[in-house]
């Protein structure tokens, strides 16, 4: 029988939140087909994350645990994800479509026979047993639904798009991946990992974004933001111009150059609201709108939208904010 | 240094939304009076080709599908340095899906030349699918390096900046290898010099049909076999705003804190 | 009287001397001009003559600036009369006492030379005013002691001369008859001279006599060093200036030519190569500079002093080795002699032609070395290069556009040409119109303006394409020449003769560029379209704007094309308006900040333009800035958002528009 496999990354037994995100689109489709759902945890040190897969009712967990299955080390992690798929012959294999996901994830498709859903925004089940993947095409203009046909397929989510499942623990086992790797057999070496210093939340992971447009003006009133962001625990984004202008790090850019955000609140300042901006917020479950010009196409697609200076209506949010939900 | 840059001409992705057609019998795109792009981060590799070779020496060559006006992707290749350019054209490569595609291009690269490097955009900008690249390294049993964006050579190997969701990795690569390209600030793609736009015109173009590569019309759209492309929708946007109004920016700030209270988002 | 040989001789051999220094460096300034590119045509030989008459010796332009205009004048004019002096002098070297035949004798000559040995000491004396107490910035980069030298030179010669006149007054037993009634200012000085001794006096005399001729064999052999060259070559240079329209660029062949724009100094062409030797550094085109006023490096006179100086000093060996066909070691045009920002800072707004009493051409200049930037070394700004790429993948600037060409025309029931044919009229919008969301409003009050007055016109929607001027003056030649040869075929296959267009730089390429590569139209500006629509009662006014306005011209309209008064026509038929004016209005209007492709630069250095012209405008108290540009509008509406300025622009169609 045919299993639902999801691969991830648990170097030193850290299993990351948005890996957790895949079990919730793999049991839907368990669920509509009957099958298992299975985990494959990957890394030096990744046994210590099975019992974490047990808790969202994973029983069998397979882990390769290997001295060369380190951070950005793809060759090593794609000839673990290999193994783990001659174990657990599955239907269905599912990667986030991260760093590590978007190269592995085909490579491994193209061995297993070339069925692949990339960039998967959400999974569909009927209950027929049909399983339809969503995802964005043609810069976010666009959304193609494919339809599996036979298995098995590899499916890339992107990051924050499905819901981390509710825990239903089970007592499970640990399946250890033998693994016949020469490190020094490896096509690609990483030689040194350099991460930016980002303070506070990540961008992608924060609940609440900050996003600041050319309306901004320059870098100080990014400050202002910020103050905000720290305020609702979150971070501080921006759209092309001002990270084009050099106000803010390239980093920090949102859209469809930069990075997409799933966060529950997005406020956005002083942003027109071009679409290669707002294909990186659409994912936004609320978009607040702040822009002195009431006929800014980003008031298109917020919820809630102010018209005003953001210089005169944030510092008395703010406030408001801390007098009336609390620090 | 031998080094193919795998090209994709498409219709152009800034178009205005207003703009964007769908074609339902065949679910992509209608180019309608839009203008014909190279992809954009298939010219950043193309840049990122023509820097090494600037610095290594060596040869560039351009290779796309498509049909007889992607000689315009071709020739824009050869105008911004490409040394040839290789265009592979036959009815039925229309419908190649991206393992097709792949099969293809590395038959092609073999037929041409033995490359120390091949490059590809990370994404095309239309179906961003992100899979030809890694599919083409599978392909030539080659190893395969994504989102690169800097690559430097370095003892008879490479090493490529690959850019990472919080910094980036050097990843240091045996050749030949395929890696797949990125944008950043290094590799913004050249304005072609106007005399080189005027000699490219006068450039041979390699033409390769199906029958050239022994490709089989069958073998061009296996991944149906696993996963059907069932529809392609616009999306319609429900929102529509609602605004805070206020006399004063304090009232405004009032109400919008109350209102995304009630929305259980602060 | 006998003849005076040996100070007959004297005087030949030292004017031979001067002579012949002057001749030899003029022969090298003019080895050097034949090392620009380009031929000598002379086409409209009466119209030049005309010109050197009103501009030369009327002085029309250099007494656009009074003060200094007038104190030229004097100058200028006092060479020409006292030019009767210096043949006297020579007269009198051979023939002591002699005099000019027939006038030589004339109270009238005589007292009109001493009028003007006063104003020219006027003159002097304003200028040294000017230089040393008033010191305009304009002199600021100008050469002090060469200036100077000059004012005291001419102070010496005036000195010499008058001194040389009281005193033969003095000398002479019985006075000359005739010319003595009339040299007021001789005789008065006579009067100094009454007590000397015969001898004593004569010796003076000749002092006198000698300091006047000698000063100005000096003067002769001083010519050619420094800015008093544009006496020689002020004639010249007006005589050949640029008669074609000024909103014309120089076409570029990009088959034949050897470089595509300027890299070295002897790829310019000759005639700008004369324009700098012919800049008397005066400093007006730098004083009216938007790009030098707002602290930019920009600097319209050191564009042409520092051709001039790096010509002369690397000519010689350019000579040589083109002889040789070596290579030769030198500083670079672009790098050393002018940086790259210096290049890319000009807006085109031609204030500085406007200004420049030598009829200098700085435009050509600087988009010939943009033309070098862009075509020979893909240099350019990022945003820049990121514009160009769009005009050459979309046929427009505005990458990621969020409207389509024809999005702002939806529903209003316009006529597009392949649909629907062509009309009386084609309306071409221009890209700014179409893609810009603020700008889109005045293509439809427009649009709106022309159905309520009947006017039969239509669009060519998709098929519109940027005339290329952004291309052209960002020195990218051939995309410019891609798009008008692409324009003019769309224009030339649906018979189109008549063009109107609310975008003044459409206006311009499309009038004055396109014939170049055989596209002639009658086209018309919006604002003269409007003026003759409301002249001919086609348009009835609801009711009048009670709005205190002024108005800002858009520099591809006014200065590039001549035209200030219809616009102004438009706004004053709106009825109960008060259009004051800017105090930088008209010819002298001060760009937007967005021509020359500037729209897609980022002004990094300095204040921006767009910021001082909005504060120009706030000075008069308006509450609405007219325009008749979208470049212009854009600009001010993004002035008006970072300043907070109370008052809004429009453009003259919008208003128009609000009164029907």
């Amino acid at each position: 029988m045919a299993t639902i496999l999801v691969i991830a990354p648990a170097y030193e037994g850290h299993v990351g939140r948005t890996s957790l995100e895949l079990l919730g689109g793999a049991r839907r489709i368990g669920e509509a087909r009957g099958m298992e759902v299975v985990a494959a945890l990957l890394g030096k040190g990744a046994g210590a994350a099975a019992s974490q897969m047990w808790q969202y009712g994973v029983k069998r967990v397979y882990v390769a645990d290997h001295p060369s299955i380190l951070l950005g080390e793809l060759e090593a992690f794609y000839l673990a994800s290999l193994e783990a798929c001659r174990a657990a012959n599955p239907g269905v294999v599912l990667l986030l479509a991260d760093s590590v996901g978007r190269e592995v994830g085909p490579r491994l498709a193209h061995r297993l026979g070339g069925g692949i859903v990339t960039e998967c925004i959400d999974v569909q089940a009927g209950q027929d047993g049909e399983v339809t993947f969503l995802r964005p095409v043609y810069g976010g203009k666009a959304i193609a639904t494919y339809r599996l046909v036979n298995f098995p397929v590899v499916v890339t989510v992107k990051p924050h798009t499905m819901e981390v499942p509710a825990e239903m623990p089970v007592s499970g086992e640990t399946i250890p991946l033998e693994l016949s790797m020469d490190p020094e057999g490896l096509k690609t070496r990483v030689l040194e990992v350099v991460s930016e210093e980002v303070t506070g939340v990540k961008l992608e992971d924060a609940p609440v974004v900050v996003g600041g447009g050319r309306g901004i003006g320059g870098p100080e009133g990014f400050q202002l933001l910020g103050e905000l962001a720290r305020l609702l625990k979150g971070a501080v984004g921006a759209s092309r111009p001002p990270a084009d202008a050099g106000w803010v790090p390239p980093t920090w850019q949102i859209g469809q150059t930069g990075k997409t955000i799933r966060p529950d609140l997005y406020i956005a300042v002083g942003i027109s609201g071009a679409t290669q901006h707002i294909a990186g917020v659409s994912g936004a479950k609320v978009v607040v709108a702040i822009n002195k010009d009431p006929e800014a196409p980003i008031f298109k697609v917020a919820h809630l939208g102010v018209v005003a200076d953001y210089r005169k209506v944030i510092p008395p949010l703010i406030q408001k904010i801390k007098e009336i939900v609390g620090t | 240094m031998e080094i193919v840059v795998c090209l994709k001409q498409i219709v152009d992705p800034e178009i205005p939304a207003s703009e964007f057609r769908l074609d339902p019998v065949t679910k992509r795109q209608i180019r309608g009076s839009h203008a014909l792009v190279i992809s954009t981060y298939d010219e950043n590799a193309l840049e990122v080709a023509l820097q090494l070779k600037e610095k290594q020496g060596g040869k560039v060559t351009a290779v796309t599908i498509g049909e007889e006006q992607a000689t315009e992707a071709l020739r824009k290749a050869l105008a911004m340095g490409a040394d040839s350019a290789v265009l592979i054209s036959d009815p039925p490569l229309l419908e190649a899906d991206d393992l097709g595609k792949a099969r293809v291009l590395a038959r092609a690269i073999r037929k041409l030349t033995t490359p120390d490097l091949i490059l590809c955009g990370c994404e095309s900008a239309d179906w961003v699918s992100r899979i030809v690249g890694p599919f083409l390294a599978e392909e030539l049993g080659l190893p395969c390096v994504t989102f690169g964006t800097r690559i430097e050579p370095r003892d008879g190997k490479i090493v490529v900046r690959r850019i990472v969701e919080d910094g980036y990795h050097l990843v240091e690569a045996a050749l030949p290898a395929v890696v797949t390209i990125a944008s950043d600030e290094t590799n913004t793609p050249r304005l072609p010099k106007v005399r080189d736009i005027m000699a490219a015109v006068k450039k041979p173009i390699t033409l390769l049909r199906m029958a050239d590569l022994g490709i089989e019309p069958g073998s061009l759209k296996e991944m149906e076999g696993r996963i059907v492309l069932q529809d392609v929708a616009i999306p319609v946007r429900e929102a529509r705003c609602e605004f805070i109004e206020g006399d004063t920016p304090e009232e405004q700030a009032e109400r919008l804190v109350l209102r995304l209270k009630e929305l259980k988002v602060i | 009287m006998g003849i005076d040989w040996p100070r007959g001789i004297a005087v030949l051999v030292l004017t031979g001397v001067a002579t012949a220094i002057f001749l030899r460096e003029m022969a090298r300034i003019y080895r050097f001009l034949r090392l620009g590119q380009g031929s000598l045509r002379v086409d409209r030989v009466g119209k030049r003559l005309l010109d050197l008459i009103v501009y030369v010796l009327g002085h029309v332009k250099v007494l656009a600036w009074t003060y200094s205009g007038v104190l030229h004048l004097f100058i200028f004019w006092g060479f020409l009369v006292l030019l009767t002096t210096i043949l006297q002098q020579y007269g009198e070297a051979f023939v002591p006492g002699w005099s000019l035949p027939w006038i030589g004798n004339s109270p009238v000559l005589a007292g009109l030379q001493d009028l003007f040995i006063l104003l020219v000491l006027v003159g002097v004396g304003m200028a040294l005013y000017l230089r040393a107490v008033v010191r305009p910035p304009r002199f600021r980069s100008s050469n002090p002691l060469d200036a100077y030298l000059i004012l005291g030179l001419i102070t010496g010669i005036m000195v010499g001369l008058a001194g040389s006149r009281a005193t033969a007054i003095a000398l002479s037993k019985e006075a000359p008859p005739g010319w003595l009634a009339g040299a007021f200012l001789s005789r008065a000085l006579a009067v100094w001279f009454k007590g000397f001794s015969p001898s004593m006096l004569h010796l003076v005399h000749e002092l006198f006599w000698w300091l006047h001729l000698l000063i100005i064999l000096f003067f002769l052999t001083w010519i050619p060093e420094g800015k008093h060259l544009h006496l020689i070559t002020i004639f010249p240079n007006i005589f050949l200036r640029k008669l074609t329209p000024r909103g014309a660029l120089r076409p570029l062949d990009l088959e034949k030519a050897e470089s595509l724009g300027v890299g070295k100094v002897e790829q310019f062409h000759w005639k700008d190569l004369l324009d700098t030797f012919a800049c008397m550094e005066c400093g007006r085109c730098t004083a009216v500079c938007p790009a030098n006023a707002t602290g930019k490096e920009l600097d319209p006179r050191r564009l042409h002093t520092a051709i001039r100086h790096h010509l002369v000093e690397v000519g010689e060996r350019v000579i040589a080795a083109r002889e040789s066909g070596q290579a030769i070691d030198r500083p670079s045009l672009i790098g050393d002699v002018f940086s790259e920002d210096f290049l890319w800072q000009c807006v085109t707004c031609a204030a500085c032609i406007q200004e420049c009493p030598a009829f200098n051409e700085h435009i050509d200049k600087i988009v010939d070395m943009r033309r070098y930037l862009v075509m020979e070394e893909s240099r350019a700004p990022d945003t820049i290069l990121e514009a160009l790429r769009s005009l050459e993948a979309r046929g427009h600037p505005f990458k990621g556009a969020l409207a389509s060409r024809t999005d702002w025309a939806k529903g209003m029931g316009i006529k597009e040409v392949a649909r629907d044919g062509p009309a009386e009229w084609l309306f071409w919008v221009g890209c700014a119109a179409a893609f810009d969301e603020r700008a889109q409003k005045v293509a439809q009050a427009m649009a709106r303006i022309l159905q309520i007055a009947g006017v039969d016109f239509a669009i060519l929607g998709g098929e519109e394409r940027c005339t290329g001027d952004p291309a052209r003056r960002m020195g990218h030649e051939y995309l410019f020449q891609m798009l008008a040869q692409e324009n003019i075929a769309t224009l030339e296959r649906y018979g189109i003769t008549r063009i109107l267009t609310i975008c003044p730089h459409c206006y311009n390429t499309l009038k004055n560029e396109y014939p170049q590569f055989g596209g002639n139209f009658q086209v018309v500006h919006h604002s003269q379209f409007l003026a003759a629509l409301l002249r001919e009662g086609r348009l009835q006014l609801r009711q009048p704007l009670n709005l205190s306005l002024t108005f800002h011209d858009p520099c591809y309209l006014g200065r590039h094309n001549g035209e200030y008064e219809a616009p102004r026509q438009v706004l004053r038929a709106l009825g109960g308006n008060r259009v004051v004016e800017m105090e930088r209005c008209r010819e002298r209007a001060f760009c937007c900040g967005a021509g020359g492709g500037l729209f897609w630069a980022e002004e990094r250095v300095g204040k921006r333009i767009n910021h001082e012209r909005a504060e120009h405008a706030l000075e008069t108290g308006a509450e609405v800035v007219g325009t008749a540009c979208p470049y212009c509008l854009v600009m001010f509406e993004d002035a008006v958002k970072a300043k907070e300025a109370p008052f809004r622009p429009r453009d003259i169609a919008e208003l128009l528009a609000d009164a029907l």
